[in-house]
């Protein structure tokens, strides 16, 4: 019975400890002294190890959309509109949620395991016994360097999606460049692309601190790591899809 | 051999790089073999480890660990399918009704959730729960030589332990896609009807006359053609992985990676292969 109680709180006492970190490391983030060496370093690994996967997810993605679209758009008569439907869906959905599985798929999934790792070790509780608070080394650094890297991603996303969608419209699918160029900006405004960024920074720091829960929380050996990871992409994903969709709904609230 | 020293102390770049380059052709040949052989062992999974893949069939449907007290691959893929299917609803609703037609968010959910977002959001989560799992456990088995004892004792360790997880995959996802179909529908309904105020009449009007079955049909096919490469991949690096604790993290992560691309260009290349000609789709009725 006990038991039972015991088991079922697990959950709920993950959350907790979720957000008691999340506290942790906004309190941390504004005390000296600042990990600068760790975050420069976190921010290129994390742009080295997803920038080839975001290029090669966000043409296929686009690709796919404009394609769809443009079946649609072709059947009304309206093919030269095929930009506006390449700008709404790459700005709005596609450039977020690439960033969203690259960030969550490839940073979060080798920070935690490089984190798990450590842990494993019993590296942080030395860290702890030295009186370096490894909140303050590993994870804010670590958070932040996701969200940087998010935000950059989230626009190399969108342009990259852009011209693949661009070169199968004209070349493929034979729109009229003009007619697309022009079609860019007709439904989509400089508010999109403003709310589509705070989508990906919000992706970016959150994947982070998900990341950075699990791998710092990791025990059992080679599959409690492995494990870890596999619980990072699933959290992850799950918190990103429904950030998504209030941001989209505020977005749009904003916009018009 | 001295000439092969020779040449490669006076030219060390050019050696690092051909060996780079070597190395990453060997590969992806390991890789392509390793697919060939899970494949081929798929028969020796029915008629000598049929109680490996039920036991694997259960434990992928539920989850296993953490994931199974929040209700397993079910409930996941069910919650990322009701959220992309309400994104359908929020962005469908408000976009038509900026050019005065929101009754068509029936027919935007009607088409946009069957030939592309389903099948999208579906590959993603079952790469995240079922594939990242596999390459999990596969990874820890090889990390602590269970694999290596499995062979000692004569079980054939491909079959037992990659071909039939690619089963199990292929035969989970079958329900598993039902479920993501249904929820993305009944997303984009009760958003666009209880939240937006659409009459619910309006609404199934136009997604009725514009879901055609035989999408469907084709949307089940990308399914189950991205849930085998998906596992493939991810039995790859589990079986392959090395390096320790952190070897494992780092096998997972590259595999989710992976085959998040494999999945988004193969479903790309199954939509162009089944609409590219026509595009199956007639507004006229």
């Amino acid at each position: 019975m006990v038991f039972r109680a015991l088991s079922s709180s697990k959950p709920i006492q993950g959350i907790g400890g979720f957000f008691a970190m999340s506290m942790d490391t906004a309190v941390a983030v504004f005390q000296p002294p600042f990990a600068w060496r760790e975050f420069v370093l976190q921010t290129w690994f994390v742009a080295r190890v997803s920038l080839l996967p975001t290029l090669m997810l966000s043409i296929p993605f686009t690709v796919l959309t404009v394609f769809t679209f443009n079946v649609l758009l072709a059947e009304f008569g309206a093919a030269d509109f095929s930009g506006t439907g390449a700008a709404l869906g790459a700005v709005t959905q596609i450039g977020p949620i690439v960033t969203v599985l690259v960030v969550a798929g490839a940073g979060a999934t080798a920070m935690c395991a490089d984190l798990g790792a450590r842990t494993i070790r019993e590296e942080l509780d030395a860290q702890r016994v030295m009186g370096i608070n490894p909140i303050q080394a590993l994870v804010v650094p670590r958070v932040l360097a996701a969200t940087l890297v998010a935000l950059l991603l989230s626009s190399l996303v969108i342009l990259v999606g852009l011209a693949g969608g661009f070169v199968f419209s004209v070349f493929f699918q034979n729109v009229t460049p003009g007619a697309f160029v022009a079609g860019l900006t007709l439904v989509t405004g400089v508010g999109d692309v403003v709310v589509s960024l705070i989508k990906a920074t919000l992706f970016g720091m959150t994947a982070g601190l998900i990341a950075c829960y699990m791998g710092t929380t990791v025990s059992g050996g080679p599959a409690g790591v492995g494990n870890a990871v596999n619980e990072t992409v699933v959290f992850s994903f799950l918190a990103l899809f429904v950030i998504n969709i209030f941001m989209t709904a505020v977005g749009i609230k904003v916009n018009l | 051999m001295s000439i092969k020293v020779t040449v490669q102390q006076r030219f060390p770049r050019l050696a690092r790089s051909s060996k780079n380059w070597h190395a990453g052709w060997t590969r992806i040949g390991e890789q392509t073999q390793f697919y060939g052989r899970t494949l081929a062992s798929a028969v020796d999974v029915l008629v000598h480890y049929k109680t490996e893949l039920v036991r694997l069939i259960a434990a992928m449907s539920l989850g296993t660990g953490a994931l199974a007290v929040i209700g397993g691959t079910v409930v996941i893929v069910g919650f990322l399918t009701i959220s992309t299917g309400a994104l359908v609803a929020v962005q469908g609703y408000n976009q038509f009704a900026q050019v005065g037609v929101e009754a068509l968010t029936g027919f935007a959910s009607a088409y946009f959730n069957v030939r592309l977002i389903a099948p999208l959001t579906a590959a993603i989560a079952m790469a995240a729960t079922i594939g990242a799992g596999a390459t999990a456990q596969l990874g820890a088995m090889r990390i602590n030589e269970e694999i290596d004892a499995l062979e000692v004792m004569g079980v054939r360790s491909l079959a037992y332990l990659a071909s039939s997880r690619v089963l199990a995959g292929v035969i989970v996802v079958i329900p598993l896609y039902c479920v993501a179909v249904i929820m993305s529908f009944l997303a984009a309904r009760v958003g666009t009807t209880v939240i937006y105020g659409q009459s619910t009449g309006v609404y199934d009007h136009y997604f009725r006359t514009f879901l055609i079955p035989t999408d469907l049909i084709w949307s089940f096919v990308q399914a189950v053609v991205t849930a085998v490469v998906i596992m493939l991949v991810h039995t790859y690096y589990g079986f392959t992985a090395g390096g320790g604790p952190a070897g494992v993290g780092e096998a997972v992560g590259r595999a989710t990676r992976t085959s998040l691309v494999v999945a988004v260009c193969v479903t790309l290349l199954v939509t162009l292969s089944i609409y590219g000609q026509s595009g199956n789709f007639n507004l006229a009725g």
